[in-house]
């Protein structure tokens, strides 16, 4: 392989590797916190992405009950992707207010709380589909403003090695992301009582921490993370129809099984190692892109079946 | 400071205790002993509202403590060093504490672990080491400084001494002393009898879930019906 096409590969896999890593995030926040996969959370991520292309003013050329309509208004695209994962965070918590919450209070089994979350997908979906419609939803090419120019070169005049600029803006704000969320939860009180929680509820309880406020807050913060991601997404493609988080959804669960279950700095790696993965097959067999993420995660758990960064876990009889 | 009275608990389709009553006045230590399974930490429990009585009332300072969540009975002043220590394993020495004065908003936090490293000097060595990497004594030593971290009225100990070296617990129990002559209430829950009423001022007996004796500390160590069943 040439050192361009190497170079091109390897930043369009970080690029998209660090969208997997912040949605990923969202699953394994929940999974830490409740120990159950959240399957809304690809739903969530298609959300976002409508949020977003709504609040800056697009129109809906879908032929859902919604068609041919918008908002009265368009925001500028920074504020609307703040506000769509906003809201995306806040679908996060009614979900866990309507759905999961009213689970738990009764005690149920958590495999009852994974089933209603393919549940609250299908819902989510097939409520977007009666609204909005099937059809692609774009965004305009220059949506993060005309100072950004389609491609950037990172090689010289002769031999130009192209990467598209909205790549670069998804993998700065994505690290951002990463970077503020660890932050966060390191080095913050609420990041610190998150994890008491994570660990031990009882004893989070005995300290003086809700364990309710912060499953709360960590749906809030998955839905945020989810709805993130599907913008930034959106926004390098388009958004496909409702059914746009599937295979994110899918993906994301390899990520964090990949990374190890639950783990934090875990969901990061493991979805820049997908990323990485599916940017490095070659053009000939770009068909199979889909199934590496999958390749993968069955060669690396053969090896090590906690994941990349999970810690193992000794069952004591 | 404290007052149960005819407290009953369910646990697991069983009565794991009938009528309870006790009282804790302000500056006493007070032991709750009996053997195992016998309903002292489940007392402990029900008082920090992790578990829900059947019946019967939790009075703290003129305050019924069934009106709140288990989140805020420590708001209340009542903190709980809890059987098995239950130390934060994935965080440091020094964030474990910081997680004790998680109700506190002042600005004295930082003072006040500097004053548990004072009264624990292994912690201080140890308070960037995660706590899951401490040894039993030490994660017990941290569980109660933890607990202190929130400035309590009334501080519960569950079997501070349990699974540690004779020379820990003696390290411990010194702890505890300080603590009384500083002034602190304690409810103290131990399976070692003898240990548990050397150092507090009153005891009461559980046995399957019904207080059957209570008394003087130094009056039960010289029962001799106590002496036959609890102090061997």
């Amino acid at each position: 392989m040439e050192l361009g096409t190497f170079i091109q590969s390897l930043l369009n896999g970080l690029s998209i590797g660090s969208v997997y890593a912040i949605f990923a995030l969202g699953y394994t926040l929940i999974f830490s916190i409740l120990g159950i996969i959240n399957f809304a959370h690809g739903a969530v991520f298609t959300l976002g992405a409508y949020f977003t292309y709504f609040l800056i003013g697009g129109v809906n050329n879908g032929t859902g009950v919604l068609t041919n309509l918008g908002l009265p208004f368009g925001l500028p695209f920074v504020l609307a992707t703040l506000l769509g994962s906003l809201l995306a965070g806040g679908v996060g918590v009614i979900l866990d207010r309507m759905a999961f919450r009213p689970l738990r209070a009764r005690g149920a089994d958590p495999l009852l709380a994974l089933v209603l979350s393919l549940g609250l997908a299908l819902l989510l979906v097939n409520l977007a589909q009666y609204l909005i419609g099937a059809e692609i939803l774009s965004f305009p090419s220059n949506v993060y403003g005309d100072w950004l120019p389609p491609a950037i070169n990172f090689g010289s005049t002769e031999n130009p090695i192209p990467v598209r600029g909205v790549q670069i803006i998804i993998f700065t704000v994505s690290m951002f992301v990463v970077v503020i969320l660890t932050l966060l939860i390191n080095r913050t009180k609420i990041g610190k009582a998150l994890r008491a929680v994570a660990e031990n509820a009882t004893t989070a309880n005995l300290l003086g921490i809700s364990t309710e406020r912060f499953i709360l807050f960590t749906f809030f913060l998955s839905g945020f993370l989810g709805g993130l991601a599907g913008t930034l997404v959106a926004t390098s493609f388009s958004i496909s129809g409702p059914y746009f988080g599937v295979t994110y959804g899918l993906k994301g669960l390899a990520v964090i099984v990949l990374g190890g279950l639950g783990d934090i700095p875990g969901a990061v790696v493991g979805g820049l190692v997908i990323g990485l993965a599916e940017a490095f097959v070659p053009g000939d067999f770009s068909a199979y892109k889909e199934a590496v993420a999958f390749a993968l995660l069955f060669v690396i758990l053969l090896v090590r079946p906690q994941g990349l960064l999970g810690r193992k876990v000794i069952q004591k009889v | 400071m404290l007052e149960l009275k005819n407290l009953c608990v369910n646990y697991g389709g069983i009565q794991a205790l009938k009528d309870v009553s006790l009282t804790v006045k302000t500056g006493e230590v007070v032991c709750l002993i009996g053997a195992n399974g016998a309903g002292k930490s489940t007392t402990l429990r029900a008082i920090s509202r992790i578990i829900r009585p059947k019946s019967g009332s939790i009075i703290f300072n003129n305050t019924d403590v069934s009106r709140f969540e288990a989140a805020h009975v420590v708001r209340l002043g009542i903190a709980q060093s809890p059987e098995g220590r239950q130390v934060l394993s994935r965080q440091s020495v020094r964030d474990n504490l910081e997680m004790g004065a998680y109700v506190r908003n002042d600005n004295e936090i930082n003072a006040d672990i500097d004053l548990q490293f004072q009264r624990f000097p292994r912690l201080l060595e140890r308070q960037n080491q995660l706590a899951g990497t401490l040894s039993g004594g030490e994660q017990q030593m941290l569980a109660i400084a933890r607990a202190l971290m929130s400035r309590p009225k009334l501080l519960l100990l569950d079997e501070p001494s349990l699974g540690l070296a004779p020379i820990i617990v003696k390290e411990i129990m010194g702890i505890i002393d300080t603590l009384r002559e500083s002034g602190m209430t304690i409810l103290l829950v131990e399976q070692n009898a003898r240990l548990a009423l050397q150092h507090a001022d009153r005891g009461y007996v559980l046995e399957a879930g019904n207080l059957i004796f209570d008394g003087n500390a130094k009056d039960l160590l010289d029962d001799p019906r106590i002496k036959k069943a609890y102090l061997g």
